[in-house]
């Protein structure tokens, strides 16, 4: 058996003299103890060393990429005939065996035998001692180094993730200016604040004016609507703010001028940004927007990081401080990170944002594994997403309409066809009148519950199929109401039982419109949520 | 560390990083991901940044205060007075208040602007020492906090995984000398880009961008080893070690692991974790002698020491 030993001054070939040993791994490495027993155990066969440090760079850069170099093969053709050859890496091992049909193994002998060989190296070599292989070996990871760092496939990505850090940068200072020159102009002229909300027009404004004084000259129509002109002229007149020198006025110009100008430039950064995550990522873009899109690729590292990551990271990426404290005080999981400014988000009621934002991560994060893996250019597969996210959230909140108005919030859908419980009374595509109207006449034929709803059914079936929930849960209300007319005497007490659950529930319908605004906040988990309805109603009952 | 990446940043996932990403500079900037990045979650070392301000302050109030000429820092002089550590390469400098300090290599350059302390020898000549931060490296961390042997002493070969900038790297260098040699193993390829070129003014540092994950990768780089430096960070840094320890630690060799806490669990205590990081070592041939924790330095750090594959001979004559 031959071993193939890769040094930085080329490769060398070892041929095993002692194979019986190689069957005992654990001992394997006291062979190797001092340099004479090493050399009863492997003996050098032959070395082939590299010319130039190109030569080194390239073979092992195909060496790295698990492929023998033209050199290597040629070495292996004209030493290995027959030999069976261990190598340090499999799939090196595969790649010979392939081409050169050399036999390769890789297993923990030979790992154990190639650790032997390194700790010996400089003894079982001749002529290559540890002052020669230094040089050889920095020599060599320099260039490494260097043509690994030239050759870093991901700069497209890197040029995205620098754009939106500096547009985050830029939307900071902007803001930051902008506020500074209110509040300087402002001791001038502290009523234009008020007059004209947005920083932008209120830079060019004060630009164009200067001293308050000229207002009543100057022509803002090309800045400002009419009435805001007026009202600004009005303004200027009788304000009470104090009087500035020029050379004030000259250095509050100068600060506008930088506004205007970062305002300008941060308008070319953004559409840079979109042309390229548009080539980029084009599906993550039709999904989640230019600026989510971006950020996540930023937080990721890169398209490709981000891509071999599970949606479930996906959604809460950004939101890092808020999941290890849950995670650390057994609390509920933040929902959603950086997604959450997605405006299949945004749209989502605040009850719907959990869901929404994980139906999205999971198409977000195929969206992001098609750009950076996939070959299409095209965005198809991201707007057919978006609009299957956007029917579920439709889809969503027509459920959730239908339950508002039912007695069931809340509950697990399966209780729906419980049907000892008031539910679905109030739905709201329910026309309450006439149901009623339908169950009374039936009251008198029929007793039990299938017959009621055979009934029932065909009366309904002109209705529209989007209706056939409610009309399920209409259903089952009937034999209810039917059995309570019916039995009336008997049922006393269950009426009495019923109507306080129903008095209960509307009850709880204003408390939870109260807390609304609490659950928003406070985020908690929807069991946790359901424990509480529940203690609720125990307690009411 | 990660599987190979083409990251420019490293890490997926929510690895803090050190190395300062973007144009921040210096460590653990937020924005920058350093190290190869975090499975998941592992926030590295992310907001350092203030931290090691705050140490550097401590020099260089010194060196400003005094008015001292072009140089910053603890201007060497009267004043300052170097002695060899307890650990050789490492030395004390007792000035106003004492200071950790490695004799530069390469005299005239700092790295990482850290401050220089030029003290006259009796022959006339001068030695210039660095000024190692604690704050900023958790191997000097270790050693202001008591650790009975760090193994890395002149002469030594050294496997440093997750070298990130650099900067503990270059008070590793010094420690070695010329005659050592330090194996610095980065995957990040934006950290990796100041690694190189501290590299390049120092000879016995050879840069490795690799994953650490896979050291086949450069196996044909790294000769064997005396003592192995891990600094990765990961949850599976254990395994991460022992696959290196496997190629390239020598039979008796030595190796320096520094756990963060949270990045391999964050919910339990931070005891707890470096309990089972201990056993895991233990089942993979590592023999651990000591443990330090990294208090003040760092919080939920722990720094271990011990032996790789310790013949069993010495213990067999013994016991005879």
């Amino acid at each position: 058996m031959l071993v193939l030993f890769e040094t930085p001054g080329g490769f060398a070939l070892f041929k095993v003299l002692d194979e019986g040993r190689l069957s005992n791994v654990e001992d394997l490495g006291k062979e190797f103890a001092s340099p004479d027993s090493a050399r009863k155990m492997v003996k050098l066969k032959a070395f082939d060393k590299f010319d130039n440090t190109s030569e080194a760079l390239e073979a092992v850069a195909k060496l790295l990429e698990g492929a023998p170099s033209k050199g290597l093969r040629k070495f292996l053709k004209a030493n290995c005939e027959g030999e069976t050859l261990a190598v340090a890496d499999s799939k090196l091992g595969n790649v010979i065996k392939e081409k050169l049909k050399i036999d390769c193994v890789h297993n923990n002998a030979v790992m154990e035998l190639l650790r032997g060989v390194r700790s010996q190296f400089t003894e079982l070599i001749s002529g290559l001692g540890d002052q020669d292989l230094a040089p050889m070996s920095l020599g060599l990871s320099h260039s490494l180094a260097r043509y690994k760092l030239k050759f870093s496939s991901d700069k497209v990505d890197t040029m995205i993730i620098q754009a939106i850090g500096l547009l985050d940068d830029l939307d900071k200072e902007l803001n930051t200016y902008a506020m500074r020159v209110r509040e300087w102009y402002g001791w001038h002229f502290p009523e234009l604040a008020k007059i004209i909300q947005d920083n932008i027009l209120y830079a060019k404004s004060v630009k164009l004016m200067g001293n308050r004084i000229n207002a009543a000259k100057l022509d803002f129509s090309e800045i400002l609507a009419d009435e805001v002109e007026a009202e600004l002229k009005e303004a200027a007149v009788i304000s009470m703010g104090t009087e500035v020198s020029d050379l004030d006025l000259l250095h509050i110009r100068e600060l506008c001028d930088q506004v205007l100008s970062l305002a300008e430039y941060r308008a070319q950064l953004y559409d840079y940004l979109k042309s390229r995550m548009n080539t980029v990522a084009p599906n993550l873009t039709a999904l989640v927007g230019e600026l989510v899109g971006a950020r996540l690729i930023s937080h990721g590292g890169s398209l490709l990081n981000l891509a071999k990551q599970p949606g479930s990271t996906v959604q809460i990426l950004g939101a890092e401080k808020a999941l290890f404290r849950a995670l650390k005080t057994k609390h509920a999981t933040p929902k959603y990170g950086l997604i959450y400014h997605a405006s299949v988000v945004g749209q989502a009621a605040p009850k719907h944002k959990g869901k929404i934002s994980r139906s999205l991560a999971a198409k977000a994060v195929l969206a992001i594994r098609c750009d950076a893996l996939g070959d299409g250019e095209d965005n198809t597969m991201g707007i057919e997403n978006r609009a299957k996210l956007e029917a579920r959230l439709r889809n969503l909140e027509g459920k959730d309409l239908g339950r508002l108005s039912g007695s069931a919030k809340g509950k697990p859908k399966i209780e729906v066809y419980d049907k000892d419980k008031k539910k679905g009374s109030g739905g709201l595509f329910t026309p309450a009148k006439t149901y009623n109207s339908a169950a009374d006449s039936l009251l008198g034929q029929t007793s039990s519950k299938s017959v009621a709803e055979d009934s029932v059914e065909p009366s309904k079936k002109s209705k529209k199929k989007e209706k056939r929930k409610n009309k399920e849960v209409e259903v089952e209300d009937e034999p209810e109401k039917e059995e309570e007319s019916k039995k009336k005497k008997k049922r006393k007490k269950a009426e009495t039982e019923t109507e306080a659950v129903e008095v209960a529930k509307e009850e709880k319908k204003k408390k939870k419109k109260k807390r609304k605004h609490e659950e928003e906040e406070t985020s908690e988990t929807p069991a946790k949520k359901k424990d509480k309805k529940d203690k609720k109603k125990k307690i009411k009952d | 560390m990660r599987p190979p990446l083409t990251g420019g940043r490293g890490g997926g996932g929510f690895s803090g990083g050190r190395g300062g990403g973007g144009y921040s500079g210096g460590r653990g900037a937020s924005a920058g991901r350093g190290r190869g990045g975090g499975r998941s979650f592992g926030g590295d070392r992310g907001g350092r940044g203030g931290r090691g301000d705050r140490g550097r302050g401590r020099g260089g109030d010194r060196g400003r205060g005094r008015g001292g000429g072009g140089r910053g820092g603890m201007k060497g002089g009267s004043k300052v007075i170097v002695e060899p550590h307890r650990h050789a390469g490492v030395f004390i400098a007792k000035g106003k208040e004492d200071a950790l300090v490695t004799k530069n290599l390469v005299p005239g350059e700092a790295v990482y602007n850290e401050k220089r302390i030029s003290v006259q020898n009796e022959d006339g000549t001068k030695t210039e020492y660095r000024v190692w931060n604690p704050f900023r490296s958790k191997l000097a961390a270790a050693i202001l906090g008591g650790v009975d042997n760090i193994w890395i002493k002149p002469g030594a070969k050294v496997l440093y995984l997750g070298a990130a900038s650099g900067t503990t790297v270059s008070h590793v260098s010094d420690l070695v000398g010329p005659e050592g040699c330090v194996y610095a193993v980065e995957f990040s390829h934006r950290s990796g880009r100041d690694l190189v070129n501290m590299a390049k003014k120092r000879t016995n540092v050879i840069p490795i961008i690799e994953d650490a994950r896979h050291p086949a990768k450069y196996r044909m780089l790294v000769g064997m080893v005396d003592v192995i430096f891990s600094d990765v960070a990961q949850p599976d840094q254990a395994r991460i070690l022992a696959l290196n320890a496997n190629f390239f630690l020598k039979s008796g060799g030595h190796f320096v692991i520094s756990i963060k806490a949270n990045c391999i669990d964050s919910t339990v205590p931070a005891e707890a974790v470096f309990q089972s990081e201990v056993k895991k070592l233990q089942q993979e041939q590592f023999k651990p002698a000591e443990q330090v924790t990294l208090e003040p330095f760092e919080r939920d750090h722990a720094c271990v020491v011990g032996s790789y594959r310790v013949p069993k001979k010495t213990k067999a004559a013994t016991a005879a």
